[in-house]
């Protein structure tokens, strides 16, 4: 689960890691209120998930009340993104932007602190371009980052005195953030330097490992967090979903399966509406796997399955139930395999519905089918 | 012969007398595993499927298991997994779906500095058909698991029931599966099997079932093109029309400087001499170019 920037700055200050001076609004009317009292200039952010905000508008600077009303008006309009909420911060004249981070490294089995004097570009292009300007510092997750590493970054960054102590300090912080939250990823580009020796994040990316939700205080699904109300109804629900505009929904068991069945519809020409997977633990709720599928304006339904636990006679019946009980608008196509699988051409072929055995065929013909509907 | 387990492998499990446990520990006997004995805290003089159960991993001790199986939920894992290495044990296999990724980087780092071989999280496990296993697969179906001497690995479950069905029909069996899971970080990457069906007289070969994200199918290839492995490689990589910045399959890859794209994934693999499969309906072509003679069933 990715945290939106002001979540996450929420966290930096907790752990005591500076950020600039801001507050958050939900419509253009607050901000130059909100701007008015942190001073100007300003920056107003699009509190979105996804990246590039600053290349789509939705990060812009003002620099007098009377343009703020209109630009915070630009970027909640703005068609690149849905924006709910903007973060209005006080500008920072920085000396200089860095880059940090601390991640995952699964060859090694070792976390890895990410650092860089070239901040502000994105890792990945950094790390094509020139990967000569990242520093690298890995440790054991069992006995920490260790602050004779976060040194060793700090000194290699050129950093001196004061600001290499903040440096470590900073670092520090982060591990402290990624380990207490059991995060993937923490990040922060840009951290501005400034003159005084100090830093200030410009950015902050969070992003928590759903596996230990458990074990984590806060940070509930909310509806913020998706795009679609489908996809947080399918979040809520526990069920892998992922949102498409094409003509076919994909209701399959297994997240290898789901995805090649994904690549066959492109392969015949087809298109996907969403990708779903109902198998593991969700094997025994069709009807609720139906209902996002048809939330979907999708022309065909395509159930792939291949499962063990999940067994092909129960996933056949619930799929049977579900027709029962939502009466879909559209055709279902059903390939339905594994444990018990006779029994399941049986349950299908009594509901009407002809049960494929073949993934390729299966797939084709909701391809037709999907095709057909538009004549 | 098979590589990790066969018919007289001594097999421990854990978490036993769960109802997990319980229903495929009976299908593991049927198929001929060794089970030796059985740990669940609390239910020690208890028997289940006419295993003994004890309180822990090292009071069942005198049955000298060389094999763990986790029926275990994902935020006990870690411990259970410590408990076995403790006993001494090497090869643990580990089904749990959803194991945090912290715990996962300290399975794996135990992994390494025991030589341990630990097989999950995120599998169905490890099976030699017609001889034993260590988790769940659908052996009783013919069309789908055969003896033979093709050696599996693979990220996926229902996929690979897929991809081994179509092997079958096609004429191939499997020597032993390899489920090294749909996790990000994994207990053992394909690399670390690649040596162990290099010595095995009974596979002629091996096809992974790999996916995008993370570069285990990148690493297969190096060990390929090192000569760490010498015998037939064949792939089936899902994933090629999944879009960028969506999770799409499993975990997925976490940073791995630009690599972990399914097209890298054909090149390298192709490019080190292994076949590449990228629809299901291309293996059975590639398993006959690769291991025509080999035909097992």
């Amino acid at each position: 689960m990715r945290l939106f920037e002001y979540e996450a700055k929420e966290v930096f200050r907790r752990y005591g890691i500076p950020v600039p001076e801001s507050a958050l609004i939900y419509a253009p009317e607050e901000a130059e209120g909100a701007a008015g009292k942190l001073g100007y200039p300003c920056v107003l952010k699009a509190q979105v998930l996804s990246g590039g905000r600053g290349k789509a508008g939705l990060v812009k600077v003002v620099s007098n009340p009377e343009n703020t009303a209109p630009v915070a008006a630009g970027i909640f309009d703005s068609p690149a993104a849905t924006v709910d909420a903007l973060l209005v911060e006080q500008a920072v004249e920085p000396e200089g932007e860095m880059y940090l981070s601390i991640t995952v490294d699964p060859l090694s089995a070792r976390a890895l602190v990410m650092a860089s004097a070239s901040g502000g570009v994105e890792i990945e292009t950094l790390a094509a371009e020139n990967p000569e300007k990242i520093l690298r510092e890995s440790f054991d997750i069992s006995s920490g980052l260790l602050e004779y590493q976060a040194r060793n970054i700090a000194y290699s960054l050129h950093l001196q005195g004061g600001a290499a102590k903040e440096m470590v300090k900073i670092l520090m912080s982060l591990y402290g953030i990624f380990r207490d939250l059991d995060a993937e990823l923490v990040e922060i580009n840009p951290l501005f330097s400034l003159p005084e020796g100090t830093f200030v994040a410009g950015d902050a990316k969070l992003i928590l490992d759903d596996n230990a939700a458990g074990r984590r205080e806060g940070f509930p699904l909310r509806r913020e967090y998706f795009e679609s109300e489908i996809e947080y109804r399918a979040a809520k629900e526990g069920i892998p979903y992922l949102q498409f505009d094409g003509d076919i929904s994909l209701m399959c068991a297994g997240a290898g399966l789901t995805t090649t069945v994904f690549d066959l519809v492109h392969y015949e020409g087809g298109t996907v509406a969403n990708y779903l997977e109902f198998g593991g633990p969700n094997y025994t709720r069709a009807t609720e796997a139906m209902e996002l599928c048809l939330a979907n304006p999708s022309k065909v339904i395509l159930a792939v399955t291949f499962g063990t636990i999940a067994r092909a006679d129960v996933m056949a019946r619930g799929l049977v139930e579900a027709l029962d009980r939502l009466k879909p608008d559209r055709p279902i196509v059903t390939c339905i395999r594994g444990t018990n699988e006779e029994e399941a051409v049986k349950i299908l072929s009594a509901a009407g519905l002809q049960p494929f055995f073949d993934t390729e065929e299966a797939v084709r013909k909701a391809v037709a089918l999907a095709k057909g509907g538009e004549q | 012969m098979s590589i990790l387990l066969d018919r007289s492998t001594r097999v421990l499990i854990q978490g036993i007398t769960g109802k997990e446990g319980t229903f495929w520990t009976r299908h593991m006997l049927d198929l001929g595993t060794r089970v030796v004995a059985g740990v669940t805290p609390g239910k020690e003089g208890e028997s289940c499927q006419g295993v003994p159960v004890y309180h822990t991993v090292r009071r069942a001790a005198e049955h000298e298991a060389e094999a763990s199986l986790l029926f275990v939920p994902p935020r006990y894992t870690k411990d259970a997994v410590f408990e076995a290495l403790d006993a001494g044990i090497r090869t643990i296999v580990t089904v749990a779906d959803g194991i945090p990724l912290h715990d996962a980087l300290q399975i794996r780092k135990a992994a390494l500095s025991c030589g341990a071989h630990i097989i999950g999280g995120n599998t169905s496990g490890v099976i030699s058909p017609g001889k034993a296993m260590m988790g769940f697969f659908p052996y009783w179906i013919e069309r789908v698991y055969k003896t033979g001497r093709l050696g599996v690995m693979t990220r996926s479950g229902s996929l690979t029931n897929e991809i081994t069905a179509l092997a079958v029909r096609a004429g191939f069996g499997v020597s032993t599966l390899v489920g090294v899971g749909g996790d990000p970080v994994p207990g053992c990457r394909f690399s670390e099997m690649l040596p162990l069906y290099q010595d095995d007289p009974e596979t002629e070969g091996v096809l992974i079932i790999g996916e995008l994200g993370g570069t285990m199918e990148e690493e297969a290839a190096e060990a390929l093109a090192s000569g760490v492995f010498r015998k037939p490689l064949l792939a089936f990589v899902c994933g090629v029309y999944a879009p960028e910045g969506k999770r799409m399959g499993h975990a997925g890859a976490i940073v791995t400087g630009g690599r972990g794209t399914v097209n890298g994934k054909i090149r390298a693999l192709e490019k080190a001499g292994a076949l590449v499969a990228t629809r299901p309906g291309m293996l059975p072509g590639l398993l006959n170019q690769a291991l025509g003679e080999e035909k097992t069933t």
